[in-house]
């Protein structure tokens, strides 16, 4: 690609919320200038940011490719490409695939298939266990060796405490982390929505909050005990944000995500049985939303990320207990963010750069990509004037179960660039 | 008014529960007649698909479509512990290609019958989903409290024993309560969900939920074997707190309490042998009233299964 | 083009035909059993007149809902009301009532309905207007009011204690 200048866009940084007008020119990748008024020499491709908000891209942490073992569902290829579609050059794969991505040649694998498919970085966690089964340890050194820096046995959460603590002890020196997805299974039942109100009517029995909470504690404990550093994923209710708060105050090395539908949705969305509101962790009360939002505010929640989790339409029109857990993210994440809380005031567009662009780079030990002189081209351009439906036709993901299906909602991304390269110009 | 499906209690309006039960009443009157057959749904085809073993839900509803000339056709599924979701829609598949009008669906997870229903023209009865819903139940349990009290605004409903996996017990509580009658829960606190409606009265104390003083008492069946962790110690634990023992159902006699239950009964468990002979234990008086109030369902429900419109006629 | 009937012609109808019945039954040994809705309130009318005349029988009201023959074509099943036969259907001689006459489906599903409440040693038809355009095999045996209409008219009866007002009113059909 020649050179390319965008004329007159409000950039956004996670410093502050003062979106700065001004041209940016991008030279080989990298941005080589940010002024006003820069003159658009002969050759150069000119895109008019006129009203438009120019933001670093988004990377996200908690994704499920389901490639190998599920490609109905989802492949590398046309995750990635969602990815570009909802502004996000950067994601972190979850290891449960079919085979379990638990040791170096399972890494291997993925990593070619990202450089033959992929037009974005693709960055895997690997298994804390063989196989995702909770007895015995992963080939952790091989696949730290090859770059993973997360571990978890995403999905499911580490039953026995004691392999845990070894798993910790043993890595908690190497460069890596650990990732919990927390839940007592013994209190889960048969892990289909949250216990309360809408289970009573629904007549399934629930999963208490308590379930993710307890294993949410117990994890932060053992990592405290052993030094380890723990990132605590998709955190669903308020005791949860609070248990991390305070462990927080204690001075743990814990960090913690949450995702875009436990902010905006909860049970009563499910209504009857409707299976695009079915997620593990369950979405829980209007009271956890509002004490999801505040931690995200507050910081208890460093990241955003979507767990995006695609299935098939055949999967998720069984009925609601069969019907597997897990929506698509990837897509609608920057789009309904925009929607519910940027375009409502309720938090600005430095709170997203940092907790969806700059803090999941930093927690893998990446570079972020501000949009500064001398970085990195590596942006999105997003209409808050445009309008988004999310049709088959729009999207890339190979699923489209997701609540936000055929639904339009406020704002656009109209341009993703990485480096020298378009990805998606609308 | 009709409906494709009958799934649940809560989506029905109050007309429609009043409008069944109304209609209950003149299928009954056909039980005295010497041929007790109407051929109200002759060439119709019932089919029934009980995932959970029932002889007497099932054999209900085969009375009722029978009654109402339909051909009934028992559809031999596994009833298995699991059933899988595909399975189910392969069998729907199966049952469309079938033609038949009405399924009858019993199935120990909820939330199956309405993915049927949504998957099929034939009209779908929900015969028993999990703790979820068991709809004909509940009517055949607002016929008799009807018949019983004609006026049933105001009048109070203690339903004792295990509410939490009672699809019975919340197809009954939200019929009764969009009928005005007051509702109460008895149970042990593992066994009384928290998180039900909070206009029903939770007792724990057999007691104090007497001094409530209800017009009928509604005793749901004990299941030992449902529970992996067990709810209550034994059943003697239970029959003691809870069960309606000779001295407790002395006192249910001497005020002239009306007792429900919806079958089988535990012996000894849940009541003592001199409730059946009890003249105001109405648990005959629902099985006869199961039948009508199904007839009522099955001519109230039109399938999309249907033929051409005729003209007008006079 | 017939014109709509009064009050008058209706109870004329009415009289017309208990004077029929008594002249061919002048001992009684008969039920009326009225069709719903309407042929009951024509068979409690004619019960009066009979009652005027000296002869006191049993009375029964039919609801036929369910053995019509038109319930599959039907976007809704009609409300049942029930039936009330205070006597032994057995043995008995029968006379029905119905307010109009027209195809004959309701008789044929009428008299399914009370063979299924024992075996009458007869069966007799009193209509009080009889339109024509039987697609049975059915005759009446006792008419209070002849219309010449056409098949697609609409024949509108409104009887007091049903509709609050006697009146019958026939349209012609709007798309002849």
């Amino acid at each position: 690609m020649a050179s390319l200048l965008i004329k007159n866009a409000r950039i956004a940084s996670e410093d502050n919320d003062d979106l700065l007008q001004a041209d940016v020119l991008v030279e080989k990748g990298v941005i080589t200038s940010i002024e006003k008024d820069i003159d658009a020499k002969a050759g150069i491709h000119v895109i008019d940011g006129s009203g438009k908000i120019l933001s670093p891209a988004m990377f996200d942490t908690h994704i499920h490719m389901r490639e190998p073992g599920q490609e109905a569902k989802e492949t590398i290829k046309t995750g990635t490409e969602a990815a570009i579609n909802g502004g996000v050059t950067g994601v972190v794969l979850m290891p449960n695939t079919s085979p379990a991505i638990d040791s170096a040649a399972m890494v291997r694998t993925i990593y070619e298939i990202a450089q033959r498919d992929s037009r974005i970085p693709v960055y895997t966690s690997g298994c804390i266990t063989k196989g995702r089964e909770g007895k015995e340890l992963a080939g952790i050194d091989g696949m730290l060796q090859l770059g993973v820096k997360m571990l978890t046995d995403d999905g499911d959460a580490v039953p026995d405490m004691m392999l845990l603590k070894r798993a910790m002890e043993y890595a908690g020196e190497f460069d890596c982390f650990f990732a919990s997805h927390c839940e007592v299974l013994e209190l889960s039942g048969p892990r289909a929505l949250n216990e309360g109100k809408v289970s009573y009517k629904l007549g399934i029995q629930g999963t208490p909050a308590c379930s993710e909470e307890i294993c949410m504690d117990r994890d932060i404990r053992l990592a405290h005990a052993t030094g380890a550093r723990l990132h605590i994923q998709h955190v669903s209710s308020k005791i949860g944000m609070e248990t991390i708060r305070w462990w927080k105050q204690m001075g743990a090395k814990v960090t913690a995500e949450v995702s875009p539908h436990h902010l905006l949705f909860n049970e009563e969305d499910i209504g009857n049985y409707d299976t695009h509101y079915k997620m593990n962790p369950p979405l829980r009360t209007a009271e956890d939303n509002a004490a999801l939002l505040e931690g995200l505010k507050d910081g208890v929640f460093d990241i955003i990320a979507t767990d995006h989790a695609p299935h098939t339409p055949f999967e998720k029109q069984q009925d609601f207990i069969n019907a597997p857990n897990g929506i698509t993210g990837l897509e609608t994440a920057v789009v309904s963010l925009f929607h519910h809380y940027i375009n409502k005031g309720e938090f600005g567009w430095s709170l997203l750069v940092n907790r969806y662009s700059a803090q999941p780079r930093r927690m893998m030990g990446l570079e972020t990509v501000a949009i500064v002189e001398g970085g990195r081209a590596d942006f999105i351009l997003f209409d808050p004037e445009g309008k988004t439906t999310f049709s088959s036709d729009f999207m890339r993901s190979k699923s489209e179960n997701t609540p936000f299906l055929d639904k339009t909602l406020d704002g656009s991304i109209d341009l993703v660039v990485v480096g020298n390269d378009i990805l998606l110009q609308r | 008014m009709t409906r494709k499906d009958l799934l649940d209690i809560e989506s029905l309006r109050r007309e429609e529960i009043e409008h069944l039960l109304d209609q209950a009443a003149p299928f009954k009157e056909l039980f005295t007649r010497s041929v007790k057959k109407v051929p109200a749904l002759k060439g119709k085809s019932v089919l029934t698909l009980f995932y959970e073993p029932s002889t007497r839900t099932l054999s209900s509803f085969e009375v009722a479509a029978k009654r109402l000339s339909a051909d009934v056709t028992t559809f031999d599924v596994p009833q298995s512990s699991v059933v899988k979701g595909e399975s189910v829609r392969d069998t729907i598949a199966t049952l469309q290609a079938m033609r038949t009008d009405y399924i009858i669906v019993r199935n120990q997870m909820a939330g199956i019958p309405l993915a049927i229903a949504r998957a099929t023209k034939a009209s779908v009865i929900n015969a028993g989903d999990g703790a979820h819903a068991h709809p004909t139940q509940a009517l055949l349990d607002g016929f008799t409290f009807k018949e019983v009290f004609p006026e049933p605004a105001g009048k109070k409903l203690l339903l004792v024993g295990d509410i939490l996996h009672s699809r019975v017990a919340r197809s009954t509580s939200t019929l009764m309560r969009k009928l005005g009658v007051e509702v109460a829960w008895l149970g042990p606190g593992s066994l009384v969900p928290k998180h039900g409606p909070s206009e029903i009265r939770k007792f724990t104390d057999y007691d104090e939920a007497m001094k409530w003083s209800p017009d009928a008492i509604y005793l749901l069946r004990i299941q030992m074997e449902r529970q992996s962790a067990p709810f209550f110690p034994s059943l003697r634990e239970y029959t003691k707190l809870y069960g309606v023992t000779q001295e407790r159902f002395k006192r249910i006699a001497d005020q002239g309490t009306y007792i429900m239950h919806p079958g089988p009964v535990n012996r000894g468990v849940e009541l003592c042998d001199d409730v059946m002979d009890y003249q105001r234990c109405l648990i005959d008086q629902q099985v006869e009233n199961g039948i009508a109030a199904r007839m009522a369902v099955l001519y109230w429900l039109k399938p999309n299964t249907g033929q051409n419109e005729l003209p007008a006629e006079q | 083009m017939p014109t709509n009937l009064t009050a008058a012609d209706i109870s004329k109808g009415v009289e017309v035909i208990a004077e029929q019945i008594v002249r061919c039954n002048s001992d009684g040994g008969f039920v009326l059993v009225g069709v719903r809705s309407r042929g009951d309130e024509v068979a409690s009318r004619i019960l009066e007149q009979l009652s005027a005349l000296g002869l006191q029988v049993p009375m029964g009201i039919l609801d036929i809902s369910l053995y019509r023959d038109d319930l599959a074509h039907l976007n809704s099943n009609p409300k049942l009301q029930g039936s009330d036969l205070p006597f032994a259907v057995d043995k008995a001689k029968i006379i029905l009532v119905d307010d109009v006459l027209f195809t004959g489906r309701t008789v044929r599903a009428a008299i399914d309905a009370i063979m299924d409440y024992g075996r009458p040693s007869q069966i007799e038809l009193a209509v009080l207007i009889d339109r024509g355009h039987r697609e049975l095999p059915f005759a009446p045996n006792y008419v209070g009011i002849q219309l010449e209409t056409q098949r697609l008219d609409y024949v509108d009866v409104k009887l007091e204690n049903t509709d609050g007002i006697d009146f019958v009113e026939i349209t012609k059909n709007k798309n002849v």
